[in-house]
């Protein structure tokens, strides 16, 4: 039997994780579902041809595509509990870590999985894990004071994170950074490495300062629930299968990059600086506590918030990590 | 019928229907309806699609500034910015054969530092141009065709939504970009001046009864600096302004049109009632463009799902064809495109789907995106979908002109554009010199 | 700005009903139309503000892009209807002009035709988009961010509604003042 499947992605491939849904996760299927009967026809639907960024998660919805990157990032209401790691900074700066943590927690956190649900989704798997963001300036950042009325561009949730630094945070986007610093509207970005290095960043905000804000989860792989709830459990345990190794090769692919780009930056001119753990704690105590404002919105909300934050915390503690500031006890 | 025979079935059933008085959005979405009916057999699933292009085509900071762009056009009109500019380019060609028409190029390349759209350009010109050059004797013809064509400079000559564009599909500079638009948009602007004035030398009847523009009175150095300034005003500001890092080139529409408004206030030459209508009319362009642009979206999502685009595009990506065979072929794709899709549709489809083919072969994307952005705007002049065209059509307010005397008129000029279109294929230099 | 003679309602009397209709519906658009004005002057407003606050006092005015991409989705559907009233909807004019100068009866036929074939398609983007509405309303949806911006979607997806509804209406309008004329005119053609 042959099944038609459209997978869609608001963003091209030249992104990596879209890169992995073709070259990763759609061969993976097809391998397992080899000699089961069934195979799949797949369309796919990238950079805006079906839908947008931010919009994948409708267009999976209303059954416009069964399978769709979702990303949870631009999609900050309907799966609120997913952009936790956005509003707990400093916490664990390994992408890998998160992505394999947050895969777990859409299976096990009865919130997160209920986020999914009632917007019609069945997760799949394939975290897609954000490397460390960095601080990239056009002026040496030696001290929080250095930041002082300096405009910073930072996505949606990380305008907040430079809330108590002085300086000035302004909403942006990857897409118009470089020109943004170099005409002077930004002095400054909030960005990480292996999209610094395309988007040739360094060039004009070659001072790289390390601050640990973290890793982050920006999204995975979902499939419309009706109609996946409706196909033989042989291609329900490929897709999910599938998607778990989506997830590790793209987070070995990121990990590779992060270090190699890196390299290059510095390489091409760039200077790149670790801040110490004073500079991080001044940092992260100077922040309204916005993980808890943002729990309280969702517990208004009728979403356990709270609990999704002291869940997310106390697994990350348990695993190891070394939370710079406790969000969830305060 | 498999996906792909429907995708091109719905096509010719929407040139049909266009043809035939249907009104264009309304034959996008009737071919995307049927289309996603037919290709996922589902009514449902049509209506779900129409509804979610509905909201979120042009939900974006990019299409929010549009009526902004179109606001600071009109009030450019109406307070007599854009009448002086045309007084300043007629007085500077008013000698030469042709010279209304080549004062009509020259007025829209000036404009064209100040808006970001073409379609801007489009609906100003028509009024203040082709009335002008109807009254001195060229045929109706020949004069909405040189607002159609000279339209285009606005997304060549920065700054331009469509550069904007590219830049973000692309991630390249798009300051580079404008940079890179400012030599080919020049040379665009000579290059429609030249065939004017050589088709007045040669073939004058083609024109029309055209008189040369010798009762316009030449103008003193104070005219000249009086009608002059406050558009380089306008000018600086807008480009000052994106340069030199005050605002983004998406916000220079809401900051141009405050200073054109400032600018009209202070000339007195913008009242309220001047100012009540042209945001009106801005509202009535603003709707149907974006109405058109929303239909445009749904038309291409149901290609996209029927595999058309991506097929043809596939043949160009994985053909053996070498560079050339890839860069003229995706060139001949983009035009073909463009005589039924909206740019931004065509370069959302056609520019994410070549870049893992060019990235490889070390091709210039700035040069690559400068190329794209002309083949584009051919599209904007070629039936049955023109959006510059339809433009003219509405602003005219004319029965006597059809929306075919506009596209024949427009042929010439979108010809010379293929023109440019060899020439910065050939010597890629045009658009790299000054980056 | 002259009014674009799509109505065509003074070459034959109508009936006094179908004139008070129209003047209501006419009434609703202008009155949606003007909001959609208003919308177009405070985005610009908000994006100078924005601009100034940022550059000169270091203060950037919170959530300008969402602002600015939920108002100009409702700008469109706002004026949508008008622009249609005004005949300001793109079409080609050469096939149906012949027609009236041969067979105007037949052109009023296909002038009704046209018209309900529009009134079906917005009647299916208007029931599909009313379930987005309820659960934008329902489930609460915002754009932005919180601790920083965030706004309701939902008087969008409710403006969407109104705009289609309002077009909607203009059309069946169209078709039925097409259909008087065909009417109007049996004997003669
Ligand atoms: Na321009
Ligand atoms: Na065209």
């Amino acid at each position: 039997e042959t099944l038609n499947v459209t997978l869609v992605a608001g963003h091209p491939p030249v992104f990596r994780w879209v890169k992995h849904a073709s070259q990763t996760f759609i061969p993976a299927v097809n391998a397992a579902l080899e000699g089961s009967g069934y195979d799949i026809r797949w369309s796919e639907q990238y950079g805006g041809s079906l839908a947008r960024v931010g919009d994948e998660l409708e267009a999976v919805e209303e059954g416009l595509a069964e399978i769709g990157l979702v990303s949870s990032l631009f999609d900050p209401a309907k799966l609120a509990p997913q952009n936790v790691t956005y509003f707990t900074p400093f916490v664990n700066s390994d992408a890998r870590f998160v992505g394999d943590m947050m895969d777990r927690l859409q299976m096990s956190d009865p919130t997160m999985k209920a986020a999914w649900e009632a917007n019609g989704l069945e997760y799949l798997g394939g975290a897609i894990g954000i490397d460390d963001y960095l601080l990239m300036t056009n002026f040496p950042v030696a001290s929080i004071a250095d930041l002082q009325g300096k405009k910073i561009g930072a996505p949606g949730p990380a305008v907040n994170w430079l809330e108590g630094t002085g300086a000035v945070g302004v909403w942006g986007n990857l897409t118009t950074y470089y020109n943004e610093i170099k005409t002077g509207v930004y002095d400054g970005v909030i960005v990480f490495a292996s999209a610094a290095l395309p988007g040739k960043l360094h060039e004009v905000a070659p001072y790289i300062t390390r601050v640990g804000f973290g890793a982050q989860y920006a999204g995975g792989i979902a499939a419309n629930k009706d109609w996946f709830d409706g196909l033989d459990p042989v291609v329900q345990k490929a897709l999910k299968e599938a998607a778990a190794l989506d997830r590790e090769a793209y987070h070995e692919d990121l990990d590779a990059s992060v270090v190699k780009f890196l390299g290059l930056m510095e390489s091409q001119g760039a200077t790149i600086s670790a801040v110490d753990q004073a500079f991080r704690k001044e940092w992260a105590e100077g922040m309204d506590n916005v993980a808890r404002t943002w729990a309280e919105r969702l517990d208004a909300d009728g979403i356990d918030g709270t609990g999704v934050l002291k869940t997310y915390m106390d697994e990350m503690r348990e695993a190891g990590a070394t939370p710079v500031r406790d969000w969830d006890r305060e | 019928m498999s996906p792909f025979e429907i995708g091109l079935a719905s096509f010719g059933a929407m040139v049909a229907l266009i043809y035939l008085g249907f009104w264009v959005p309304f034959a996008l979405m009737l071919a995307s309806y049927v289309g996603v009916w037919a290709i996922k057999g589902s009514p449902v699933l049509a209506g779900k699609l129409l509804a979610l292009a509905a909201s979120e085509t042009i939900s974006s900071y990019f299409f929010g500034v549009v009526p902004l762009f179109v606001l600071m056009d009109y009030v450019v009109s109406v307070s007599g910015l854009g009448r002086d500019a045309f007084d300043v380019a007629n007085h500077l060609f008013r000698r030469l054969s042709g010279g209304l028409g080549i004062g009509t190029v020259g007025a829209n390349a000036i404009f064209a530092a100040i808006t970001g759209i073409s379609i801007a350009s489009a609906a100003v010109f028509t009024r203040i141009a082709v009335p002008e050059m109807i009254r001195h004797g060229y045929s109706r013809r020949f004069s909405v065709g040189v607002v159609a064509g000279s339209s285009v400079l606005g997304m060549l000559i920065p700054p331009s939504l469509l550069l904007i564009l590219y830049g973000l599909l692309t991630e390249q500079s798009i300051g580079d970009l404008f940079i890179a638009g400012v030599i080919p948009g020049l040379l665009l602007a000579a290059l429609f001046g030249l065939g004017i004035w050589l088709v007045a030398r040669i073939r004058p009847r083609m024109l029309g009864e055209a008189h040369d523009a010798g009762d316009i009175a030449p103008l003193t150095r104070r005219e000249l600096a009086r009608k002059g300034l406050p558009i380089a005003m306008l000018i600086g500001l807008v480009l000052g302004g994106i340069y030199g890092g005050f605002f983004t080139p998406i916000e220079a529409g809401a900051v141009g049109c405050a200073g054109a408004i400032v600018i009209g206030l202070a000339r007195r030459s913008l009242s309220w009632r001047d100012f009540r209508e042209v945001l009106n009319d801005t509202g009535l362009v603003t709707a149907s463009i974006c109405f058109l642009i929303i239909a445009a979206q749904m038309y291409s999502r149901m290609l996209a799902l029927s595999g058309v685009p991506a097929g043809f595009g596939g043949f160009v990506a994985g053909a053996e064809i070498g560079y050339w065979g890839v860069i003229l072929a995706y060139v001949a794709l983009v035009i073909v495109m463009g005589t039924v899709l909206d740019s931004s549709s065509i370069m959302l489809i056609l520019v994410p789907l070549m870049l893992p083919v060019l990235v490889p072969m070390q091709v210039d994307l700035v040069w690559f995106g400068i190329v794209t952005v002309i083949a584009v705007e051919i599209g904007l002049l070629t039936p049955p979908f023109g959006i510059s065209v339809f433009v003219i059509k509405s602003a005219l307010d004319d029965p006597a002109i059809t929306l075919g005397d506009i596209f024949a008129g427009a042929a010439p000029f979108a010809f010379t554009m293929l023109v440019l279109l060899v020439l910065v294929l050939a010597f890629p230099v045009l658009a790299t010199a000054l980056v | 700005m002259t009014v674009h003679a799509n109505d065509g309602c003074d070459e034959i009397a109508m009936p006094g009903w179908f004139v008070a209709l129209r003047r209501g519906a006419d009434a609703i658009t202008a009155a949606l139309n003007l909001a959609g004005t208003l919308l177009i002057v405070l985005v610009m407003l908000v994006v100078n503000a924005d601009v100034l606050g940022r550059g000169l006092l270091g203060a950037p005015v919170s959530g300008v892009p969402e602002i600015v991409s939920m108002s100009v989705v409702a700008i469109v559907f706002l004026q949508v209807a008008q622009a249609f009233r005004r005949g300001r909807l793109t079409r080609s004019e050469a096939v149906l002009g012949k027609l009236g100068l041969h067979a105007p009866r037949l052109r009023h036929l296909v002038e009704c035709l046209f018209a309900l074939a529009a009134a079906a398609l917005v009647w299916t983007i208007l029931a599909a988009s009313w379930p987005l509405f309820l659960k934008s309303w329902s489930r609460g949806t915002y754009e932005g961010t919180v601790g920083d911006f965030t706004a309701p979607i939902w008087p969008v997806k409710l403006i969407i509604l109104i705009g289609c509804a309002a077009l909607l209406v203009q059309l069946l309008i169209g078709a039925g003042a097409a259909l008087l004329r065909l009417w109007a005119q049996r004997g003669r053609a």
